[in-house]
């Protein structure tokens, strides 16, 4: 009961927050002392960074890790790996667009080759090498247990990605929410509507993911039903 | 004739290939993604981890960098900016040290005094403390702060 009503309202409740994320962002918070209203995609560009990087990259090499340990093997694992690498490969396409327009007025240029974006390209790679791996494959006990171990190796690139504003010297900023010293650099009200587009992605993840896995099931089963069928095919061409 | 499974020879004639050509598309997919990679890190980071030198960095090893092109970062100091028609010049701090910076192109919207900057050139002589630079880019900084913080709405909704 509790779980289908959780479902029924994943989808309406994401909206919700997300549209106050966006009129709190748009409207609500003040522009910055330094950046004025550009600090509106604040609310934008962070949020899907920690899906893409985090959240959707983070799930799928979760889902991995319990596919290839034999106690938790199961199709689910597999299935909401892949689907978590999917949604993480489109939102890494969105933080490297979203950086882009937000560094053209602040840094002044649209791409710049520091760790942090190069490092972020690499995982957008890895994310489209692993979907690409997965159809490179037909046997489906193959595909799993090698998209997994993909997965599990391109996962190194995550802290590389994260830790290299602080290894290196980058022309993008040093943490904002989670510093070394633990202070938050962003203030007031800025800081709840950061918090809340964090948590708004986050949902909208899960929303993606279940339609995701959703589609896969229907898939699964449509490719199962299509293969009775031309089994009973064969059968029939057999009697005749 | 009987309609039942053991009448009929269901096993798939020719499944050893497919195996193969999935070995080999695998391998496909694995040397494109290698080639992707190094591509971008020969880009990226092959040649230098650190995108920037910072001033104390620079003044440390003036011997070897000699007149070449490199990027170095410090602060825009303020009253010093003077905008050109070629661009900008301005002194930039870093530590206890300062370089006077003459940048040719338009600076970012951004660029203003106290700002940190990473500024692309080398400098004019082995000796000299002058930093000729052919782009200025604006580093931000991670903290945010409102830009009116006493700014208060009044009873009819106006802004003060």
């Amino acid at each position: 009961m509790i779980k289908q009503l959780s479902q029924r309202l994943l989808g309406p409740v994401t909206l919700v927050l997300l549209a106050l994320t966006f009129w709190l962002g748009l409207w609500v918070t003040p522009p910055d002392r330094v950046q004025g209203n550009l600090v509106r995609l604040l609310y934008v560009h962070p949020a899907i960074a920690w899906v893409a990087l985090y959240v959707s990259f983070g799930t799928s090499v979760i889902a991995s890790s319990l596919y290839l340990w034999r106690r938790t093997r199961s199709v689910v694992m597999d299935r909401v790996a892949s689907c978590a690498m999917e949604v993480s490969a489109v939102f890494l396409a969105l933080t490297l667009i979203t950086g882009s327009i937000w560094g053209r007025p602040t840094w002044g240029v649209w791409w710049a080759w520091d760790a942090r974006l190069t490092s972020t390209a690499i995982l957008l790679v890895f994310a489209l090498g692993y979907l690409a791996l997965r159809r490179a494959n037909d046997d489906p006990e193959l595909r799993a247990r090698r998209s997994a171990v993909f997965a599990i190796i391109a996962a190194i690139n995550v802290p590389i990605d994260h830790f290299s504003v602080d290894w290196w010297h980058t022309l993008h900023q040093g943490a904002t929410v989670f510093t070394e010293n633990g202070n938050f650099l962003v203030h007031g009200s800025m800081l709840w509507t950061l918090f809340l587009s964090l948590f708004a992605f986050t949902l909208l993840f899960f929303w993606l993911l279940r339609a995701r896995y959703r589609l896969e099931v229907q898939r699964d089963a449509r490719y199962a039903a299509s293969l009775d069928e031309a089994l009973a095919q064969r059968r029939r061409e057999g009697v005749h | 004739m009987p309609d039942t499974e053991d009448t009929f020879d269901l096993t798939p004639v020719a499944a050893p290939p497919t195996k193969r050509r999935g070995r080999w598309r695998t391998i496909g997919v694995l040397a494109v993604l290698v080639l992707a990679v190094l591509a971008l890190l020969s880009q990226g980071l092959l040649h230098s981890l650190n995108y920037f030198e910072t001033i104390d960095q620079a003044m440390n090893s003036r011997a070897q960098l000699g007149t070449e092109t490199f990027r170095l970062e410090g602060v825009v100091k303020p009253h010093t900016i003077d905008r050109t028609s070629r661009g900008a010049s301005f002194w930039m701090t870093g530590g206890d040290k300062k370089i006077f910076v003459d940048a040719t192109g338009s600076p970012p919207q951004l660029f203003q005094a106290n700002i940190p900057v990473v500024v692309e050139g080398h400098f004019t002589s082995e000796t000299s403390d002058k930093f000729v630079a052919t782009q200025i880019l604006v580093k931000h900084t991670a903290t945010y702060i409102a830009k009116y913080p006493n700014r208060v709405k009044a009873p009819n909704g106006t802004v003060r």
